[in-house]
């Protein structure tokens, strides 16, 4: 049971990460885009138990840190996913207000994909590694946040449709 | 109800938050397992992406394109702009190059036949008003230009000065078909006149009824009175044929004019003449024959053997071809 819900898991996450490199990252958009897979994983996260989101986090955060395009030491993304995962959980899990309002829902993964970039940035920071002009940064962020509220209300349904087939729980309506 | 987590996830949490900075020191420390397998990871996941570039490189810059589509057509515009001023700045510097390619050849000439020179530059190719042979250079009264002062260039005589403006001249080019200049041979010193007619060759028309003239010899000019209108020693023409028909009184010749007066861009106006007559010292000099290898085959037959099978052998012999 527990094999197949991991090997299920890795199988969406491995499939998302594949969307992720093959069309968003070769896709120029504008405001310093969005990662699909960090919406993904931040929403998956928000269905699960803060041990599930947790975990998810990490394994995320390995396979962002393991990208090519990652230019952060391994366990960065690991470190910083896994927290808020945990976090984005605890917050969620058992509050059926909350569970009940999709737009909620949303703003809480916005949210926490703006916490997720700012988090990775300022720890290249205190490593010493470029990050570029503040302006830079500080629109980066923003549009990250503003992207996912746009992405999150198509990415939420799916995410929800797919952790529900997984772990057999209550489908996100 | 809240989940407040229990000790079990705080405990897995806490696992995964010091696993994760465990990699990191690692990583940070250079430890090769954690660089070989981004390496390996990136193996993986590098020919995926190259391919996915190939496949979305048409449509890769598509929103960046729509988000940016005016500031785009003002940079293209300024491109365009651009790039047509560099058009001209290179067209510009190609006349510039060959004006001063002219410049230096003219006062060469000069210098070699000691004329006293105002170089000038041609401003108009011809003129409706009374020659149809004419140019008009930049100098005039200003630059002590008077009139039936010789004009040259670097290659030779280009005509004479026939009106004189008060910062420009018009001069009547050597083709006009009533342009006349008395020359001499180079070598032999035999004299003709010489007749524009309308073309880049002339007449020669030899004064002497015993004289011979043949094709290649060059043609000076002879000089008048006061080097006015032409100075002694200029380069005219070379003969191209000598037409051989009888009863004609005297010989004459066809020559082809050293100047190319179709393409003049500096000139100079000869102001003094030389204080000694030139001579042939100003003769363009003939051009050197470029060598041509050529192959001769000898046909050399076997040792021991005298049958037509011979083995052809190749040896070049260098040949020059004027």
């Amino acid at each position: 049971m527990y094999t197949r819900r991991s090997i299920n898991s890795v199988a969406i996450f491995l499939a998302v990460y594949l969307v992720q490199v093959m069309i968003f990252d070769q896709v120029h958009i504008p405001l310093g885009g969005f990662s699909i897979f960090l919406i993904f994983t931040l929403c998956w996260s928000a269905l699960s138990t803060p041990e599930v989101g947790a975990i998810v986090g990490f394994f995320a955060g390995l396979l962002l840190d393991l990208a090519p395009a990652s230019n952060g030491p391994l366990g960065q993304w690991a470190l910083i996913l896994s927290s808020i995962g945990f976090g984005i959980a605890f917050l969620r899990y058992g509050d059926d207000s909350l569970r009940s309002d999709p737009l909620s829902l949303v703003i809480f993964v916005a949210a926490a994909v703006v916490v997720a970039v700012t988090a990775y940035i300022g720890f290249n920071g205190l490593l010493g590694l470029e990050v570029g002009r503040t302006s830079q940064l500080i629109r980066t962020v923003i549009g990250n946040g503003l992207w996912t509220l746009a992405i999150a209300p198509f990415v939420l349904p799916v995410a929800s449709r797919l952790h529900h087939a997984v772990f057999e729980t209550r489908e996100f309506q | 109800m809240r989940y407040g987590g229990d000790n079990r996830s705080r405990l897995l949490f806490v696992t995964l938050i010091v696993t994760s900075l465990f990699l990191i020191t690692l990583d940070l420390r250079g430890v090769s397992l954690v660089t070989g397998l981004r390496h390996s990871t990136q193996g993986v996941f590098g020919p995926v992406q190259r391919a996915a570039s190939d496949a979305f490189s048409p449509v890769g810059n598509f929103f960046s394109d729509i988000a940016h589509l005016g500031r785009t057509r003002a940079q293209l515009k300024n491109l365009q702009e651009q790039n047509s001023q560099l058009r001209t700045a290179l067209v510009q510097r190609k006349d510039i190059e060959t004006q001063i390619k002219q410049l230096k050849s003219v006062l060469n000439l000069a210098g070699t036949g000691g004329y006293k020179i105002v170089s000038a530059k041609v401003i108009s190719q011809g003129t409706s008003a009374s020659f149809s042979q004419s140019i008009t250079i930049d100098v005039g009264a200003n630059a002590h230009v008077t009139r039936d002062m010789t004009v040259i260039c670097g290659d030779g005589l280009v005509g004479v000065v026939k009106e004189v403006y008060s910062s420009t001249a018009l001069v009547m080019l050597e083709s006009d078909p009533s342009f006349r200049v008395g020359v001499r041979i180079a070598g032999s010193q035999e004299i003709g006149i010489l007749t524009g007619q309308g073309t880049d060759r002339a007449i020669m028309q030899l004064l002497d009824t015993q004289s011979t003239v043949k094709v290649g010899d060059v043609l000076l000019a002879r000089g008048s009175e006061g080097g006015k209108p032409f100075v002694p020693g200029v380069p005219v023409g070379t003969v191209t044929s000598v037409p051989n028909s009888a009863g004609q009184v005297s010989q004459l010749a066809e020559v082809q004019f050293f100047t190319h007066l179709h393409s003049l861009g500096i000139v100079s106006v000869v102001l003094t003449p030389p204080i000694n007559d030139p001579r042939d010292a100003l003769v363009p000099p003939k051009p050197i024959p470029t060598p041509i290898p050529t192959v001769t085959i000898y046909a050399t037959p076997p040792l021991g053997t005298a049958t037509p099978g011979a083995t052809p052998t190749a040896t070049p012999t260098p040949t020059t071809k004027k």
